[in-house]
């Protein structure tokens, strides 16, 4: 009888669907744990050690310098200079969450969440639901502080409102930069109501065509019809009323040799978020030399 | 002529070593990427950086201080609780000098045997929680500023480090913002 001549057999593929499932787990979980913004960093020159030697003498002050310092108190922001002060700028501090909830943003006034929270509860989502008590100030998503207009420094003052772009979407609008007219003025109103908290109907969105500016150098332009559209009336920032000061210091003092120094100074228990937000206005200004300074310290 | 049917086999198993090869690029890209953005990447839930128009990349792996609500935590270790911190009256934060003391030695011993001048001033990529107060802040910064000193009450470096400098290059680490002006 013949052998019959065995085939080779054919060899088994591995069974790698359980490897699949578990690189169909890990890709998502990876993705969702990508962090996609992007980091930048914000440099700050320390004096070194031998220049700041507590047994060196003060220098006498140089009078011919700026001497400018831009000053952050609980309530108002100021500038000074050369020893004297411009007037207080005051705002309004308001804290925006990101509510986990709905994922919307909400916006309370920080004696409103303090408030909230000593009476066992959590700032209010426009569901209905309530942010963790204990985990809140994690998700702040914005330190807003709110010009507002006084007339003595008893009065309670009024929310300013001003044109902004939208940095945002139709749906979920951000007020992004604050628009000037043609005399460097914002276009902005005190609001109506208790504390000026509603928008001034005085204030209107100007139409597509109108002639307007930013702070940004050269930035003027004309409303495109779109953008004209999606432009929002939001309460004026503090920091665009300072940032406007400070490009105007730098420019009269553009001869000076002090003119790109700026000292910030600011309160002990200042949120590390201001300090970050009047350097991004100072450098924005000119201002490349930041130091900074503790309040009556 | 009747036409040829071509006959297929019962049971065709279905491959799926090409997919494999697939998800494998795809996962080995993603770890690499997540490895390559470094320490900066690593942002835990107590820690949420601000948001600034600063445009400034981070050059180099530089040590990293982080203060968050409840520790100031240099290279990943803890140093010390961030209240001990605010309570403190002294600028000088001592265990966290101690810390960055013995960084900037192991720094400056690296240069020397690299044969790089050694009186470089240090630099340092500072990541605190946007709500920290300002007075943690510039206690650390203080602190950083005067590494070069082993303890808070001394004015001279040790012997062979007199003239190093403390870690005065300091940078805030930040989140881009997105879109707005250009």
């Amino acid at each position: 009888m013949a052998k019959e001549i065995k085939k080779p057999a054919k060899p088994d593929e591995p069974d790698l669907l359980p490897a699949m499932g578990l690189f169909t787990i890990l890709i998502p979980m990876l993705l969702s744990m990508a962090a996609f913004s992007k980091l930048a960093i914000v440099q700050v020159n320390l004096p070194e050690r031998s220049m700041i030697n507590p047994n060196d003498e003060t220098p006498p002050p140089d009078e011919q310098a700026l001497n400018l310092s831009l000053a952050i108190t609980s309530e108002y922001l100021v500038i000074g200079a050369r020893g004297g002060f411009q007037p207080n700028v005051y705002f309004k501090e308001m804290w925006t969450f990101r509510c986990k909830s709905d994922a919307k943003l909400i916006t309370h006034a920080v004696e409103d969440v303090k408030a909230v929270v000593e009476s066992g509860h959590g700032p209010k989502c426009k569901d209905g639901s309530e942010m963790d008590k204990e985990k809140y100030l994690y998700e702040i998503e914005a330190i807003e502080l709110w010009a507002i207009q006084k007339e003595s420094e008893e009065d309670p003052g009024r929310v300013i409102w001003a044109l902004y772009s939208n940095g945002g979407t139709p749906e979920e609008p951000v007020a992004d930069s604050a628009y000037v007219d043609g005399n460097n003025n914002f276009l902005a109103l005190p609001g109506e109501g208790a504390m000026g908290l509603t928008p001034p109907p005085a204030l209107k969105k100007p139409a597509a065509g109108t002639a307007l500016a930013t702070l940004t150098p050269n930035s003027a332009r004309t409303l495109k019809p779109d953008v004209a559209a999606k432009n929002l009336i939001y309460p004026l920032s503090a920091y665009d009323l300072i940032a406007k000061d400070l490009i105007a210091i730098h420019t009269q003092f553009i001869d000076l040799e002090d003119v790109d120094n700026i000292i910030i100074v600011a309160n002990d228990d200042t949120q590390f978020d201001k300090i970050i937000q009047l350097m991004d206005r100072s450098k924005e200004a000119g201002f490349s030399k930041i130091n900074l300074a503790k309040l009556g310290g | 002529m009747a036409r040829r049917t071509r006959k297929y086999a019962d049971d065709v198993p279905f491959s799926i070593t090409s997919m494999m090869d697939m998800m494998t690029i795809i996962l080995v890209f993603m770890i690499k990427n997540m490895d390559a953005e470094g320490q900066l990447l690593t942002q835990a839930e107590n820690l949420i950086l601000p948001v600034s128009t600063s445009k400034v990349q981070p050059t180099e792996v530089s040590l990293t201080v982080v203060i968050d609500k409840e520790y100031v935590v240099v290279d990943n270790e803890k140093v010390v609780p961030t209240p001990d911190v605010l309570a403190q009256e002294d600028l000088c934060v001592q265990p966290v000098l101690t810390t960055l003391y013995g960084k900037r030695k192991a720094e400056v011993d690296q240069h020397l045997r690299q044969g790089l001048p050694a009186d470089e001033a240090g630099s340092v990529v500072v990541q605190i929680d946007k709500s920290i107060p300002y007075d943690a802040m510039y206690k650390v910064m203080a602190t950083c500023g005067i590494a070069g000193v082993p303890s808070c009450t001394s004015s001279e470096g040790e012997t062979g480090y007199e003239k190093m400098s403390g870690y005065t290059n300091v940078s805030f680490a930040v989140l881009e913002k997105n879109g707005g002006e250009e």
